[in-house]
């Protein structure tokens, strides 16, 4: 059917079209062009042929974890890195102090044990026996001490110093107004004991420590390679892992430390692409190539129901601030009416991504986390504020949304503003902006309602809770509620859980129902796919990782 | 010959500065910086980035800090690849985007110009009509979608070849023919055109007349002139084949120099923006002048040299 179609049409073309002059050596051309087509046939050919051989290379060896990082680790100096994917090479390569267990609390790694002092401003901590180096130097205090006073130094530029600005004069040291790091309250009692102490009592710090910027440094090692101390065979470290090939922009191979003091961890070597497409390293791990990537959001739901899929909600909270110092949103009362005329139970279906709707702050995992607070979806409740506020819809002028250019930013927006119009009738404009251009105008002039999201540091509710205090750099609602920095304040030092727990809640009652300088919506999830052949792999809330108790086949 | 080539070269230097002095502006326009993050900074830790970059003085200061080191051939630290000189990244990426380049160069140039032949020769004929078709689609259609066609077809669909990553030669066929469809295209579509033009011409009915087999006829009269057109866009396609496409190097996962187009940009890292802005400016440079030399070797009436003595 086809050919005859085909040549039907030929038949047709060369009724309509004059025939090309033939000539004897007609034959010459049809090999010219057949040349060029069959060079090309040869080619692939020939490209198919060594396919075979080519992804022999990329076959899992038993005991070999491939993984996807997504990106290139802008850095792999735990003092320096900043971001998820640096974190996750790191945690394989270097241990602290402390590590998050299952239940995210601190359990003891590096250190064996620590206490605390009875006025809550001394940490003592206690080393492990017998840990070394993957160069065979054993680790001593002072090696934590150096990695502190070199995070924390001017010069180093580091963006998380922050980190250690609970410890005494850290911050001094930092901005440069105390030059003499002794002054600085950390120090290594002896190669055993390591003393810091704190500016005011913070009972998370055991949590603070299991964080990279925290993990001991060999100042040696960094002053002889400058820079490149990062790359191998240059670096140096204690954990399950060592470094063993970095190709930027492409590849990390680490692999097992037989010097790590909990002993060889079961795989042999974990190889770590960056694969910046998702959907590329979708179909690579379709293509058994790959043993975790994390899912497109689109193929979700077609990995919902199979073996391979694993889900974990994160501490990540999505949210809507509004500037509260721009009409109509000074009025508590509009912003009342905003927050409850949406319904947050329309997200998980329109994301895909497991999304889990939350009305208050401290997402659901962390400690002191409360289901019960915040502002539900009453559109009825949402008219009568407006009403009660003066404020006529229809003579509002449009309330602008302003987000980063991105997919799922954008239908969470149009959701809202469809919301928004059909509960409060009011008229809303969506804005996007590029990502850099976007934060400036948050930071500098914010507009009227914004997106943001933030994911924890560390597990204690101080990270989020903190974040809309008066004098913290990442509010930016310009909202500022005296009473509410005292509550976070004081929830910060409070031993007592129960205490903790009534002082959280009282004050997330005023983030998220009293003064509403913000709407939160969800929190995020992590969706990947993992091979058959991988056991043990566990998730976190914190998206941290770690593979020495996986195992492959 | 030597001066001319001489004095081409030497124009290279105040193209460059125009260059990398209209980089430097546009990139001083755009909001944001390269430090603004979601979570943001602290003042002194801004203001120790800011020394340690040498982002602390005026505009003007570091405009001229910038092209002191550019004088010297130093390219600067990278913003976001913490300890890493631009230059060390672009020694890492561009022979990646070189490699894939020439070989897709090879692909485009060597179909390109079989079939525009094959069907310039053949005017109206099926293959003409089907290569038409064929270079409509492949100069319409962008790489995301030929890639994303391949990924599916040939990856995953047939399991022939993997679908990204850059180990081995094969992995190389499916970016290859990505980045070398449209370039194919085009230059099919040129050469037919030319080719379809030449065959009229007089010398070429001559050449006929006089007995010259065929086939020498489209090899020596034909071909070389209608190559002239393709030499045209030989250059700006050099550059851009062999300094990478973000496209096919983000879908493919490709360690190469296409990449750092866009994500310098998006990451505010100026030194790494500046840098690939100056090796794309230099190739095209050097493209040109390739182009011209080749264009004199091929065509007796824009010989300059020899005609000036």
């Amino acid at each position: 059917m086809t050919t005859l179609g085909f040549a039907s049409l030929r038949a047709t073309l060369a009724r309509r079209l004059p025939a090309p002059p033939r000539t004897a050596a007609d034959g010459a051309d049809v090999s010219t062009s057949l040349g060029g087509a069959s060079l090309l046939v040869v080619g692939v050919c020939c490209a198919v042929v060594l396919a075979g051989c080519g992804r022999e290379s990329m076959r899992a060896a038993p005991r070999e974890l491939r993984i996807n990082l997504e990106t290139e680790p802008p850095s792999l100096d735990w003092s320096l890195a900043t971001d998820g994917v640096s974190i996750i090479a790191i945690q394989q390569l270097m241990r602290g102090l402390t590590r998050l267990g299952r239940a995210l609390r601190a359990e003891p790694d590096l250190a064996e044990r620590w206490w605390v002092s009875s006025d809550g401003l001394t940490y003592t901590f206690v080393l492990r026996p017998g840990v070394v180096w993957s160069d065979g130097a054993p680790l001593r205090a002072q090696q934590f001490v150096d990695g502190w006073l070199r995070l924390l130094a001017p010069e180093t530029a580091a963006e998380y110093a922050y980190f250690l600005f609970p410890v005494k004069n850290a911050r001094a040291f930092n901005s440069g107004q105390l030059a003499d790091p002794a002054q600085v309250g950390v120090r290594a009692r002896d190669d055993a004991t390591l003393e810091v102490e704190l500016e005011a009592p913070l009972v998370y710090f055991p949590a603070l420590v299991s964080f990279m910027v925290t993990f001991p440094q060999r100042r040696e090692l960094i002053a002889r390679h400058g820079e490149r101390w990062t790359e191998p065979p240059n670096l140096v470290t204690l954990g399950p892992f060592v470094l063993e090939e970095w190709r930027h922009e492409y590849r990390l191979v680490m692999r097992a430390n037989e010097r790590y003091w909990a002993g060889r961890p079961t795989l042999d070597r974990i190889t770590a692409y960056m694969i910046e497409e998702d959907s590329t390293a979708l179909v690579l791990f379709e293509q058994g190539l790959l043993d975790l990537v994390r899912l497109p959001p689109l193929e979700i739901r077609r990995y919902a129901t199979r073996p391979e899929y694993v889900r974990q909600p994160l501490l990540r909270g999505y949210y809507y601030g509004f500037d509260v110092q721009e009409p109509p949103f000074d009025d508590v009362r509009v912003r009342r009416a905003f927050a409850l005329a949406i319904d947050r139970s329309v997200f998980p279906g329109l994301l895909q991504g497991g999304e889990l709707p939350w009305p208050s702050w401290i997402p659901p995992g962390m400690p002191h986390a409360n289901a019960q607070l915040g502002l539900g979806f009453d559109p009825e409740r949402a008219r009568s504020l407006l009403r009660e506020a003066g404020v006529d819809p229809a003579a509002l002028p449009p309330v602008r949304i302003v987000f980063n250019s991105d997919q799922t930013h954008k239908l969470v927006a149009e959701k809202v503003q469809a919301l928004w119009r059909e509960h409060l009738g009011v008229r809303v404009e969506l804005e996007n902006r590029e990502w850099k251009v976007f934060l400036k105008e948050v930071a500098g002039d914010p507009p009227a309602v914004f997106r943001l999201g933030w994911g924890a540091d560390f597990p204690d509710p101080d990270n989020f809770m903190n974040l809309f205090t008066s004098y913290s750099e990442n509010n930016h609602t310009r909202w500022a509620n005296p009473h509410y920095d005292a509550l976070v304040e004081r929830a910060a030092r409070a031993p007592d859980p129960a205490e903790r727990q009534r002082l959280y809640d009282e004050a997330q009652a005023i983030l998220c129902e009293q003064d509403v300088p913000i709407v939160p919506l969800f929190v995020a999830a992590s969706n990947f796919a993992l091979a058959g052949r991988v056991r043990g792999f566990v998730p976190s809330a914190m998206d941290q990782y770690f593979f020495d108790e996986v195992s492959a086949e | 010959m030597i001066r001319w080539l001489a004095g081409r070269v030497l124009v290279f230097v105040p193209v460059l500065w125009v260059v990398a002095t209209l980089t430097f502006a546009l990139l001083r326009f755009l909001p944001g910086g390269p430090f603004d993050r979601e979570k943001t900074l602290p003042p002194e830790i801004l203001r120790n980035l800011e020394r340690r970059y040498a982002l602390d003085g005026t505009l003007a200061e570091q405009y001229a800090d910038y092209l002191g080191r550019l004088a010297r051939f130093d390219l600067g630290p990278s913003y976001k690849y913490v300890g890493r000189d631009v230059s060390d990244i672009l020694a890492d990426a561009l022979p990646v985007s070189v490699q894939l380049g020439l070989l897709a160069l090879a692909i485009a140039l060597g179909g390109g110009v079989a079939l525009g032949l094959a069907a310039g020769a053949r005017r109206g004929s099926g293959i003409d009509r089907g290569v038409g078709l064929a270079t409509l689609v492949g100069v319409s259609a962008p790489s995301f979608v030929i890639g994303a066609g391949l990924i599916l077809g040939v990856a995953l669909g047939l399991d022939w070849l993997p679908a990204g990553l850059w180990e081995s030669p094969a992995f190389a066929v499916l970016p290859a023919l990505t980045l070398a469809a449209l370039p194919l295209a085009y230059i099919a579509q040129l050469t037919r055109a030319q080719v379809a033009a030449v065959m009229d011409q007089d010398y070429v009915r001559t050449a006929r007349a006089k007995g010259v087999p065929e086939g020498r006829v489209r090899r020596h009269h034909v071909l070389r002139n209608a190559l002239l057109a393709v030499l045209t866009y030989f250059g700006p396609l050099l550059a851009m084949l062999l300094t990478g496409s973000f496209v096919v190097e983000k879908i493919y996962a490709i360690p190469g120099m296409g990449r750092f187009f866009v994500t310098a940009v998006t990451n505010r890292d100026y030194p790494l923006v500046l840098g690939v802005t100056l090796v794309y400016a230099a190739l095209v440079l050097v493209a040109n002048l390739l182009v011209d030399l080749l264009y004199a070797w091929l065509d007796p009436r824009i010989r300059v040299a020899p005609d000036r003595r």
